[in-house]
């Protein structure tokens, strides 16, 4: 290719840094808001921080969450930010296995064994997306009841994986049905049983699709806050977005930020090793195979 | 379908007619933890839904009695329900257009090679992938501060102008949009790459050979090839551009006042014990939507004959 004039060069230049700013911008600000000092984030430069501090996040790790307002020197109540943290954990990557091994069980089921009409499972499946979750959680409360799962981490372990799963059921059962048969023939001809085929052949090749799968599945279930919010009631039960949504956010501004910030940053880290990998296995999903 | 051969095409021992029973059996035994997963989460409580829409429960009364759809022919003679679907019409095209418009965008330019194409990559990736939990908190309490803040005067009057302009709670309702913009537009552009990815660059080479304009050969060769791509990205954003809006509605108990379907479903049931109509106006849009769905299926699903 020719090179290009210096005005296109400039012109592209701009571009990108209009796509760069116009992304991480938001992202940006808040990062820099949770680095602030009261004294700065009343009186200083909103886009910028002169005396970046770890106050906030100090301050969220030494809370247990015993105080309940009206004590101490303010108003302001303590969060038990490290149990959220845990809850956090644990919720987020039970949910993500759950629906991983749930959905490639069932892709596997629809792309490789083909039961009778196996489209049509798979669009049904799917259609479950149209489902409006507004009121859902009305009898969804009823499900949990009933299940003595009440107030309990374990619910939100059922729950979570339904966000992702027709997705990602989706997703792997094309790539699986687009495999060429011969792959799984000649471990079958050689009398290896169907599993043995599975877990050293057809799982391995699949990992850029299992890899998007999951970082779709950890995107989905990082944005619920609804579902969290009415399921975990208790202070120490909840996990982060649930437990930011109770803050009194005029009082401890700061300190919802910093919270914002601690739980993002793991996840984005997360994403960003495997976003390659994310874009690869869309393509392989969607496309590739015989 | 003929019945002679196993899955592999290979004639196995014990006769190919059972083992293709047994296959089938297996796929069964596959497929049931998912569906368990759905059907108790969401078959279930989609059920009572749509019973509950039949009839006029409300905590307030003793005993439902079945009203049959009284609660939808209601709503049809309603002028606020028209001003909701209204809004929540405009509201879907709004970001739905304007999501596709950068997302191809993004796409597009991520498309070809060129220095510090990672990190932009990086950059169009991360609205998407910074929690939509959290950031929708921090996003309404940026564009809404709380009184202290350096910048909150500024805000103030944005929001005032705003607001004068077009109503309470336009800001509001504005910062969620932009929002929903802002992330989902990551997300179709992070999809249509891994689209535009799977085109052979020798079709794009031939492309400009033969068309006269950029445009033309982005109506005529870009979009064609990514149909698919492009179906499944409006739909899951479709499906999830009211989140947020119900997200914000339960931050702030309510403060959006201009009312979508969803959010003012959560109204009725929520703040005026109405659960009956309260569920028919959440199930309203679903027949529209599984219509969508069932046309867009043609463009995205695996185009193969059937077979087994």
């Amino acid at each position: 290719m020719n090179p290009w004039p210096w005005w296109r060069k400039l012109g592209h230049a701009s571009l990108l840094l209009l796509v760069t700013v116009y992304c991480l911008f938001p992202i940006y600000f808040m990062l820099v808001q949770s680095l602030k000092s009261a004294h700065e984030d009343v009186f200083g430069n909103p886009f910028i921080v002169l005396h970046p501090t770890f106050e906030n996040f100090q301050e969220l790790f030494e809370q247990r969450g015993e105080v309940h307002g009206f004590v101490g020197r303010t108003l302001r109540r303590s969060y038990p930010f490290l149990d959220w943290l845990e809850n956090t954990i644990i919720v987020f990557a039970g949910a993500v296995a759950i629906t991983l091994v749930a959905s490639v069980m069932a892709a596997y089921a629809l792309g490789r064994l083909q039961p009778p009409g196996f489209r049509w499972w798979r669009r049904v499946i799917f259609a479950s997306y149209v489902i409006p979750h507004t009121l859902l959680f009305v009898p969804l409360y009823q499900v949990i009841l009933t299940l003595h799962l009440e107030d309990n981490l374990l619910a939100l372990l059922l729950i979570y994986p339904t966000l992702a799963l027709p997705f990602c059921v989706w997703m792997l059962s094309a790539y699986f049905q687009r495999l060429p048969r011969e792959i799984e023939e000649s471990a079958l001809v050689e009398g290896a049983s169907r599993t043995r085929a599975f877990f050293t052949i057809i799982l391995p090749m699949s990992r850029p699709v299992v890899v998007a799968a999951g970082i779709f599945a950890l995107g989905a279930i990082a944005s619920d806050f609804t579902l969290a919010s009415v399921f975990l009631l208790d202070t120490h039960n909840q996990t982060i977005p649930a437990g930011l949504a109770t803050m009194e956010v005029a009082l401890d501004e700061l300190l919802a930020v910093a919270g914002i910030n601690l739980m993002s940053i793991p996840v984005v880290l997360i994403c960003a090793v495997f976003a390659r990998g994310y874009v690869r296995g869309l393509t392989a999903a969607m496309v590739e195979g015989a | 379908m003929p019945a002679t051969t196993s899955l592999a095409g290979v004639p196995r021992p014990g006769g190919s007619r059972s083992a293709r029973r047994r296959d089938v059996a297996l796929a069964y035994a596959l497929l049931s933890p998912a569906l368990a997963l759905l059907v108790l989460v969401l078959a279930y409580p989609l059920a009572w839904e749509v019973w509950v829409s039949l009839t006029d429960l409300s905590p307030l009364k003793d005993g439902p009695s079945f009203v049959g759809l009284e609660n939808y022919r209601r709503f049809l003679e309603d002028p606020e329900f028209w001003r909701t679907v209204l809004i929540t019409v405009g509201f879907a095209t709004a970001t739905c257009g304007a999501k596709l418009a950068i997302g191809v965008g993004f796409a597009l330019v991520l498309a070809r090679p060129f220095r510090g194409r990672a990190l932009v990559f990086l950059a169009v990736f991360l609205p998407w992938a910074y929690p939509a939990s959290v950031s929708v908190i921090g996003w309404y309490w940026t564009l809404s501060p709380p009184l202290p803040t350096a910048y909150s005067v500024f805000m103030g009057t944005l929001k005032y102008a705003v607001d004068s302009a077009f109503g309470t709670g336009a800001w509001a309702f504005l910062s969620v949009t932009l929002f929903n913009i802002w992330r989902g537009s990551s997300f179709i552009g992070i999809f249509l790459l891994a689209g535009l990815n799977a085109v052979p660059p020798e079709l794009f080479e031939c492309a400009l050979l033969e068309s006269k304009s950029a445009w033309q050969r982005f109506w005529h060769v870009t979009v064609p090839l990514l149909k698919p791509f492009l179906a499944l990205a409006v739909f899951l954003s479709l499906t999830t551009a009211f989140a947020d809006l119900a997200n914000v509605w339960m931050l702030t108990a309510g403060r959006i006042i201009f009312p979508v379907i969803g959010t003012h479903a959560y109204w009725l049931a929520i703040k005026s014990g109405q659960f009956g109509p309260a569920s028919a106006l959440a199930l309203i849009l679903v027949p529209f939507l599984l219509a969508a769905l069932f046309a867009l299926f043609r463009t995205f699903d695996a185009p193969e004959t059937e077979r087994a």
